[in-house]
């Protein structure tokens, strides 16, 4: 099996979808399996994803070519390390279209990367027909909708509007209650410590109810990363 | 394949002559036509230091050196020849080849010739056009904007445009796009030809640490300046399959 180096760029062309609180799971997922992963927020306003791991991420101004080096130039190293970019909405076309200016999905493949979109799903047409629109130019290109139930609820028509995305597969991020949700706000709560040791301090109920609501999408994100990793099996093509 | 000589010029310094010349030779040699290039910039030739291996520095006043150029047109393997003209030398440049009948040789239907006139933001740039006028009668004359350094034109009112080239039949136009500072700044350093920079590899042929992402902007950039080449029927001029003379 040829392992090919992970690159996850999350996004939405809108705010609020959950695309800080995708990257952040999908990091603490690799951390609470000891795979170090490498992160770069594009927000560079108000980066909370690199806030939250200070340690192993970035913040990049993607409008600026300086940046654009920053970024682009260390996604195509092939060191087996995934890495993971919270993209701004804001700054999803500046994304895309550097993307293509500089041909980064060609060489990406050349250099032994594999570059997919973990696209947030909302209720506007918009947001579909960006993602047709970025299936379309780039055919090849893995893209998986994420739907966060709690950020962008998409309501009884959800199966119809998730219908609209071009996708491979989707993961679901439940709603948290608001309760909840608030332990998970300091910057200094980590997912992965958490599932490790949770903080003694913490309230048994938070507890049981953050795992409750974590391990079924930690187990979505196993399913999804042994999917990627038949989709890269030359023996099964 | 007729002898071609290209002329890159302008009488107005900064305009980025060698520019377009460096990105004719890329654009040329990605199209396997053999090419050699003159550079009369002496005694430091910009466009030698791009392109040592072809590019020969001359003194396009001097005898000697007009007979390296063009007493050996139809000899040399390369049937291209393309002289950078350095800033303010395109009117002396013409005067000299015409002196030397090579404008009666183009008429003959001997050598192909091409000028790219590449012309700066203002208006003086097309007073340059009147003094080279006369020497455009068989000659293929191409404008040329270069955006490259960021330079806006102004929109000509069709009446001053007509009046400058009421003498000169021109060929096509052609507009160089910009290229991000960064990035032309980063081609400059490395002293290489385009190509060569796009393929990250330093002028002696080694694997270069040249950025990934400026590597991008400007293979993007080389690919639209050879399709305005493309576009103005460059190469069928040159293989004599075009409109031109």
């Amino acid at each position: 099996m040829s392992r090919r180096t992970l690159v996850f760029f999350v996004c939405s062309p809108h705010s609020r979808t959950g695309a800080t609180t995708a990257a952040r799971l999908l990091t603490d997922y690799y951390l609470s399996r000891g795979v170090p992963v490498e992160g770069f927020d594009t927000d560079s306003r108000e980066p909370c994803y690199a806030l939250r791991f200070p340690g192993l991420s970035q913040v990049v101004d993607i409008c600026d070519v300086k940046g654009q080096i920053s970024l682009f130039d260390r996604l195509l190293v092939p060191d087996d390390t995934p890495k993971i970019i919270d993209v701004w909405s804001r700054s999803f076309d500046q994304l895309f279209a550097t993307i293509a200016e500089i041909g980064f999905l060609d060489e990406a493949r050349r250099a032994g990367v594999e570059p997919i979109i973990l696209y947030q799903s909302d209720s506007s047409q918009m947001a579909a027909s960006n993602a047709r629109m970025l299936n379309t130019t780039w055919p090849d290109l893995w893209m998986t909708v994420i739907h966060n139930e709690g950020a962008a609820p998409l309501g009884p028509e959800a199966l119809q509007i998730l219908a609209q995305y071009p996708s491979r597969g989707k993961l679901v991020i439940p709603r948290l209650e608001a309760a909840i949700a608030q332990s998970l706000d300091d910057f200094d709560f980590s997912l992965s410590a958490f599932l490790q040791a949770p903080p003694p301090t913490m309230s048994i109920v938070v507890r049981a109810a953050l795992k409750a609501w974590l391990l079924p999408i930690f187990t979505q994100l196993q399913s999804f990363e042994l999917r990627l990793d038949l989709q890269s099996s030359e023996f099964l093509r | 394949m007729k002898p071609t000589v290209i002329v890159v010029g302008a009488d107005k310094g900064g305009v980025g002559k060698t520019t377009i010349a460096r990105a004719v030779l890329d654009f040329l040699s990605l199209n396997n036509i053999q090419t050699r290039a003159f550079d009369t910039e002496t005694p430091r030739g910009t466009l030698h230091r791009f392109h040592p291996d072809e590019t020969m520095i001359v003194d396009l006043t001097s005898t000697a050196d007009q007979m390296k150029i063009i007493d050996t047109l139809n000899s040399s393997q390369a049937k291209v020849s393309v002289i950078d003209v350095r800033a303010g030398g395109l009117s002396p440049a013409l005067e000299a080849l015409d002196e030397i009948g090579f404008f009666d040789a183009v008429k003959a239907g001997e050598f192909r010739f091409i000028l790219l006139h590449v012309i700066g933001p203002s208006i003086a740039s097309l007073d340059e056009i009147a003094e080279i006028a006369p020497y455009m009668t068989d000659a293929n004359y191409f404008m040329v904007k270069n955006h490259v350094n960021d330079t806006t034109f102004f929109e000509w009112d069709p009446q001053t445009h007509a009046k400058y080239f009421e003498d000169v039949n021109t060929t096509g136009e052609i507009t160089i796009p910009k290229l991000g500072e960064l990035a032309y700044e980063q081609v400059e350093l490395a002293g290489t030809p385009y190509s060569t920079f796009i393929a990250n590899q330093t002028a002696e042929g080694e694997p270069a640490d040249h950025s990934f992402v400026l590597r991008g902007y400007v293979r993007t950039w080389l690919a639209r300046v050879a399709d305005e080449f493309e576009r103005v029927g460059l190469l069928d001029l040159i293989n004599g399959a075009g409109k031109g003379r």
